[in-house]
């Protein structure tokens, strides 16, 4: 245990202690430690995992909607597009930056950019749609110079570089979890079709039994992206993703 | 007629500022007529001293600059940068101009509760405190007003000061403007007595209190502040309690009474109080620099002649500004009680020690010769 | 009455003054250099605006200088959340500002709402304010910020425009092949239980020898006065007992046991079986109750209108820390505590909601599907009225016995984003009142309809000064319910995030004590140094303020060797600029003298008063639950518990610094040690279950493992060591929804509020700021 005892300063503590602020003073105005980045015209560099904006690649989605089910505000709000699939658009007057949805996104289609800084005039143009995210967007740039915070043993010290940083990275794919759908007890299936309805990309399909008179579901293993959807919707709850095995 | 005004054009050429360096250029300039007259009364000392300099021109330059300058310091010490993007090239310089035009052009507000004509008259008013003491202040020897009760009327229209202030409060008819108020009437009591003890203990050293006189003792090397250094220690800690700097910043504590008396105010009214208070630097600064560092002495610069005195002025005061506005990197406040007491007991019993100091060395080397005398000892 | 609403046409009035005249020019060019801010602070985003005015970005650059008055400023910075009671404040402030003014809003919440979109007592600033621009972030980055401040004084200029341009491309409109040709949208993924079964006290059979013996000792002390007392947890008890001995019993505990304290104050609603579980945690800083959670609570019957049957006796004259929760609850239940002299609205001040936290209270659930062009967001009222409400009779009262009463905040420099109403009779203080709820975000209620992991990122954002441990607190509670055992690499890399957030909260606190001291390069230095903590953490995490990295299982992805290197540098980088900040703002002479024998709370009244963390072992108490009760691997390390005797403002300063010097070394003892291990699983793989491959990142599959987390059935309650002092989370789980039945959340801020007012009656009134400062309270934390 530390015991903190602050005790009195004396009148020569005092004057010494005067003369070390003063000491400070002097010799930050000479030779100061400044740590300001001179921001619209120069930019601060970012790591490329930063949480900025977000970009989307359209053919790898599978329209899992699991980056609008773990978006803890709400953000992300799928929209039809004309070929019938849901995709994420972002509403980034909600959006906090978390990524749960690009670390919820198991086909990668969701990546991120190091945009940070953005004014908007209008809050309704807040909300960046589908065909929007696709393309790298362009932003008022005013820096020539990009700085780099370098923190060493002895102190954190500026880089300064003559170039322009990129705000576009490569995306880091995730580790890839081959997953399917399976019904795991086939009686207790009372046709409903909800999983039929509910995917989004035909890998189940229904053929009517008549000789017994009951639909039977399908699930085309090669189609299913393990999006777990219909995993969800069922409502007998008898569908399981599983691992994929070759 | 012509002879009154033959005596005027005398009595104006008889006292110039003498500038050796443009002495051509004026000899020019006074063969066009019109112009001639011109020249001869801007150089026409008390009018150069207090229009031009160290008056009312140096003071619109210095209130333009200064706080730039007070801010990029600050801010260079506190690892920063302060003003800058304006004109990036230049360091942000013209950023004062930025704030008063915007001071100029902003609503001003009177608030319901406000005692109306006061409310608006107190930042003009306030001037009048502050602007006067400016014509005795000499530069060198370079003086609007020289009277042998120079310092007295400086001293009566310093100690004017927080009545203003007060007035402003007041005026503002607002809770935090209230206790300000209270505050600065209290820090009133702490400083004045130990300041003019300071003040007097230094006349009583040089034995006359004309200014210029004042300034002239110090020709040599020796200032009042190596005579009398306890006197200047004083002088300086009641002219940041004056100024309300911190760690005295008690009064109009932002953080504590959202700028206490000032708080009401907006746009110009502002602007002005915002002035005011580097005004008051100025002078505290200038009165600082004639009766401890030697007014305008300092090595003579033969070509500009009285200028010289003049620059050697301008340059100690900025500097004694400087050291005022920088001790807010340096200092939180104090509370009142505690500034209180500094005021009370500390300064007042260092201010009669500076007394004392200066009778002893009157009485031992005579009075009015003292600085002369202590100087050639020391030469 | 005025009615708060954005009149037409107030948009861009602004702009329209200062195109007028012949002067335009020189107008629009002065007004475009001096945009100065009015120092409004509203939530949390004023961390990051702190940034972006201090070394870092230093906003004063673009001659935007922090102002602290309406009056002299022309510009405001919304920083985040408006709740409802704010709302007028912000109202009267932009109404006090003189023409042409400006309104730029940073952060998430400021605009749709971010986070807190569906909170009971939030509003939009844009329907109580004109606002010029809007900056997205959570919080902005600094630089966002400052791009606001350029958008407007580009819009000054002349030139209005978001500055962002996103090119459309065209979607694929071709149906893959065998696409179904009916599209459900699907349901919402919350469970939720229709008759969810609530018990606090479920038995578990723990080996906790102390345990039994505590039980036996309070059953023959507590006989005839309880229902039944059960072992829950490890240094978890729950007594339940009817609502006429909750006294009694409790004097006998206080009396007897040597409990002193109260940790917390709950009430949980069970609707369907009519009825509320009134719940006291206390315990005592006595050796061997340290650690011991004694759980006591009592069920009131409910009405069918959701009325209580009956009051409640409070406990708040035995231990004074249970006042003012018990004054939150009242508010937010409307269980009224008999005995509690105050029973007065604190939070919640519209009528309409009267006692949100019930279960009938529904909020807006959320909506997956965009329909039309604009994002759904619910339709929110603002307030109708400007006026915020004082303690009634307390003006005539002040007035009776000759005092002056200041109203401090919530627009004011050195109040923060809560009111402080001062009674003072000349120079001395003789009561402070706090009136918090400006902030007051709803984090209990969202909490009830998020999923488990969807609260990770709303409960950070109580302090985003201290993110790490805000977050670090709820998971433990969640791994503690589902009994995980966290890989070792992760756990390190936890213990050295949470000291470096507990470094920067120290600083973050350090900063604010020396501006209310008038300070400025003492907030300046340390800005400094915190810019290198936001660097190790952007890094690490990829945010610089809100990380939401630790889930539960572990964290959410490794950290680099670079980062690792980057933290190694900055526990002995951090020395030089530390150095010069000790001798102008520590060992300075005149704070030394504003803040010795200032707001002495002795140990005693530490105690009584429930004041928690740094602030209580200044005053003598050794607790820490990193000692007490050991989590992630402090036990491992080597460090101690820093205390103090003085209980003044600096012995609580300086506690707090030499306590971030033990932080420095556990850090470096951490990253020594984190550097042997071997790279690998970072998340538990029990919980991973089929994706076990991701145990090195979660990236990918976050929603797999985490969307349909279900706690087991009970209460669960755990204590974190946050910066500010002890983090309490309590979550009730009826072991079959994917969302908690009810969250409680105690944060140190809100037992240290007390402390605050106890420690500065009588002293003099530049002192309450000094007071204020070393108690580094941050309302957001409070407020919830």
């Amino acid at each position: 245990m530390k015991k903190v005892i602050v005790h009195e300063q004396g009148l020569g503590e005092k004057v010494v202690r005067h003369a070390r602020a003063i000491g400070v003073s002097m010799k930050e105005s000479v030779y100061p430690l400044t740590a300001t980045v001179f921001y619209p015209r120069e930019r601060k560099k970012m790591p490329p995992n930063l949480r900025g904006y977000l970009m989307f690649e359209i053919e790898k989605c599978i329209s899992c909607w699991e980056c609008a089910f773990i978006c803890p505000a709400n953000a992300i709000q799928m929209k039809e597009a004309p070929n019938r699939r849901y995709y994420p658009t972002v509403d980034y007057g909600k959006c906090i930056f978390c990524h749960f949805c690009v670390d919820s996104c198991s086909s990668g289609a969701l990546y991120s950019t190091k945009i940070h800084d953005v004014a908007y005039r209008d809050m309704d143009e807040m909300l960046t749609l589908t065909e929007e995210m696709i393309e790298q967007p362009e932003i008022i740039r005013e820096d020539k110079r990009s700085v780099e915070y370098v923190i060493e043993r002895d102190d954190m010290h500026l880089k300064r570089r003559r170039e322009q940083d990129t705000l576009f990275v490569e995306p880091t794919p995730p580790v890839e979890i081959p997953m399917v759908s399976q019904c795991i007890d086939r009686a207790s299936c009372i046709g409903c079709r909800v999983c039929e309805q509910v995917c989004e990309h035909g890998a189940i399909s229904s053929i009517m039994d008549t000789a017994r008179n009951v639909l039977r579901m399908k699930i085309d293993t090669e189609r299913c992206t393990g999006c777990g959807l219909c995993v969800k919707e069922c409502s007998m709850q008898i569908l399981r993703l599983v691992r994929k095995t070759r | 007629m012509e002879e009154v005004i033959n005596a005027l054009m005398a009595a104006i050429m008889s006292n110039q500022v003498n500038i050796p360096l443009l002495q051509p250029l004026f000899r020019l300039m006074v063969q066009i007529p019109g112009a001639g007259f011109m020249v001869s009364f801007i150089l026409w000392k008390p009018f150069f001293a207090a229009l031009i300099s160290p008056g009312f021109a140096t003071l619109g330059i210095l209130l333009l600059f200064f706080p730039w300058v007070e801010r990029k310091l600050c801010g260079r010490i506190q690892w920063r940068v302060g003003p800058h993007e304006i004109v990036w090239w230049l360091g942000g310089i013209i950023q004062l101009l930025a704030d008063s035009l915007r001071f100029l052009f902003q609503e001003v507000i009177v608030h319901k509760d406000a005692q109306r004509p006061y409310f608006l008259q107190f930042p003009f008013l306030t001037f009048i405190p502050t602007l006067l003491p400016l014509l005795f202040i000499p530069a060198g020897s370079i003086v609007a007003i020289q009277t042998p009760y120079a310092i007295q009327i400086i001293l009566a229209l310093v100690c004017l000061f927080p009545l203003f202030i007060i007035g402003l409060g007041w005026a503002s008819n607002s809770r935090f403007a209230f206790i300000g108020t209270v505050r600065e009437a209290f820090m009133y009591f702490a400083y004045e007595v130990a300041f003019i003890v300071a003040v007097l203990a230094m006349v009583i050293l040089y034995g006359t209190s004309d200014l210029v006189e004042i300034g002239a003792h110090q020709a040599g090397w020796v200032w009042g502040i190596c005579i009398n250094p306890v006197a200047a220690v004083v002088f300086f800690i009641g002219a940041a309690m004056a100024t309300a700097r911190l760690p005295f910043e008690i009064a109009d504590a932002e953080q504590e009474l959202a700028a206490g008396p000032h708080v009401e105010y907006s746009g110009i009214g502002f602007g002005l109080i915002y002035v005011i208070c580097y005004e008051k630097a100025y002078i505290l600064s200038g009165l600082m620099t004639v009766l401890f560092l030697g007014g305008g002495s300092g090595p003579q610069i033969g070509v500009l002649g009285e200028l010289s005195g003049l620059i050697w002025f301008l340059l100690k005061t900025f500097i004694v500004m400087v050291t005022l506005f920088v001790l807010r990197v340096l200092y939180p406040r104090y509370r009142l009680d505690q500034a209180l007491n500094i005021g009370w007991s500390s300064l007042l019993s260092l201010s009669l020690f500076a007394l004392a100091l200066s009778i002893a060395i009157t009485a031992v080397a005579g009075a009015g010769a003292v600085a002369g005398a202590v100087g050639g000892g020391i030469v | 009455m005025v009615e708060i609403k954005t009149a037409e046409g107030e948009k861009d009035r602004n702009i329209s003054i200062l195109k007028t005249g012949v002067l335009s020019p020189l107008k629009r060019w002065g007004v475009k250099w001096s945009l100065w801010p009015c120092h409004f602070v509203t939530s949390c985003c004023g961390v990051e605006l702190a940034h972006a005015f201090a070394c870092g970005f230093d906003g004063e650059r673009l001659g935007t200088l922090n102002m602290g008055i309406s009056r002299q400023a022309n510009f405001i910075i919304v920083e985040g959340t408006i709740t409802r009671k704010m709302a007028r404040a912000l109202r009267i402030v932009w109404e006090q500002m003189p023409d042409p003014k400006f309104v730029e809003v940073i952060g998430a919440c400021g605009e749709r709402g971010g986070l807190f979109w569906n909170s009971y007592n939030i509003t939009r600033p844009s329907d109580i304010v004109p606002v010029d621009f809007f900056v997205p972030g959570c919080p902005v980055t600094p630089e966002g910020l400052l791009r606001g401040v350029r958008a407007v004084q580009h819009k000054i200029e002349g030139l209005d425009r978001t500055t962002i341009k996103f090119k459309r491309v065209k979607l694929p409109s071709e149906p893959e092949p065998g696409q179904g040709k009916e599209n459900m949208v699907p349901s919402s993924p919350k469970v939720f239980a229709p008759t969810p079964a609530i018990k606090v006290d479920i038995r578990r059979d723990v080996e906790w020898a102390f345990g039994a013996e505590l039980v036996k000792r309070l059953e023959s002390e507590l006989e005839g006065l309880y229902e039944r007392i059960t072992i829950t947890d490890i240094n978890r008890i729950a007594i339940k007992t009817l609502p006429e001995h909750l006294t009694e019993l409790a004097g006998r505990l206080k009396s007897g046991l040597g409990v002193d304290h109260v940790k917390n104050v709950n009430v949980i609603e069970v609707p369907h079986e009519r009825k509320y579980i009134v719940e006291y945690m206390v315990s005592g800083y006595r050796e061997d109750l340290k650690p011991v959670i004694i759980n006591i609570f009592t069920e009131v019957g409910r009405k069918p209108d959701g009325e209580p049957e009956q009051e409640v006796p409070s406990i708040a004259r035995l231990w004074a820390s249970a006042d003012y929760s018990e004054r939150e609850m009242h508010d937010f239940f409307g269980i009224r505590f008999a005995g509690n002299e105050w029973m007065g609205r604190n939070f919640i001040l519209a009528p309409e909601l009267h006692t949100p936290l019930r279960k009938d209270f529904k909020l807006d659930e959320e909506r997956y599907v965009l329909e039309g062009e604009t994002p759904y967001a619910p339709s929110i009222k603002p307030p109708t009225e400007l006026e915020l409400p004082l303690p009634p009779g307390l003006l005539e009262d002040a007035e009776a016995n000759e005092e002056l009463v200041a109203l401090v905040g919530p627009h004011h420099t050195g109040s923060g984003h809560l009111r402080w109403i001062l009674r003072m009779k000349g120079d001395i203080i003789v009561d402070v009142i706090p009136d918090p709820g400006y902030v007051h975000r709803t984090m209990e209620k969202l909490a009830e309809n998020r999923l488990y992991i969807q609260n990770i990122p709303l409960f950070e954002r109580a302090n985003i000064s201290d993110p790490i441990n805000m977050h670090l607190g709820y998971v433990r509670t969640i791994e503690k319910a589902l009994g995980i055992e966290v890989p070792e690499r992760a756990s390190y890399i936890r213990t050295i995030m949470a000291e470096l957030s507990r470094i920067g909260a120290f600083f973050y606190d350090s900063g604010i004590f020396s501006l209310f001291l008038g300070h400025s390069t003492g907030f300046m230095y340390v800005w400094a140094i915190r810019e290198m903590i936001l660097e190790a953490m952007v890094r690490a995490t990829g945010s610089r303020c809100t990380p939401s990295f630790i889930i539960p299982g572990g964290i959410r992805r490794d950290i680099s060797r670079e980062v690792l290197e980057l933290i190694d540098n900055f526990t002995s980088a951090i020395h030089r600029r530390l150095r010069k900040f000790e001798d102008i703002f520590i060992y300075n002479p005149v704070f030394v003298a504003r803040a010795k024998d200032v707001g002495v709370l002795t140990k005693e009244e530490a105690i009584r008063c429930g004041i928690v963390g740094p602030f209580l072992r200044a005053s003598g108490v050794e607790y820490d639950v990193r000692k007490v009760e050991p989590y992630e691997v402090y036990d491992d390390l080597d460090w101690d518990i820093t205390t103090g005797d003085a209980g003044d403002c600096l012995g609580r300063y300086m506690g707090r610094y030499e306590e971030i010097k033990e932080s420095l070394r556990i850090v470096k003892q951490a990253v020594d040690t984190l550097k042997s291990l071997p790279r690998g699983e970072i998340i538990s793989k029990e919980l991973l279950g089929e994706y076990k491959a991701a145990s090195e990142d979660i990236k990918g599959h976050l929603f797999h493992v985490y969307g349909n987390l279900v706690l087991p059935r009970g209460e669960w309650t755990t204590v974190t060591e946050a910066a500010r002092g002890t983090l309490l989370y309590s979550i009730v789980s009826d072991g079959e929804s994917n969302v908690p039945y009810r969250v409680r959340i105690i944060t140190p801020s809100w037992l240290n509020l007390r402390g605050i007012v106890e420690a500065t009656k009588g002293e003099r009134v530049a002192d309450f700021w000094a007071i204020y400062g070393s108690f580094g309270y941050f309302p957001p934390e409070a407020d919830r």
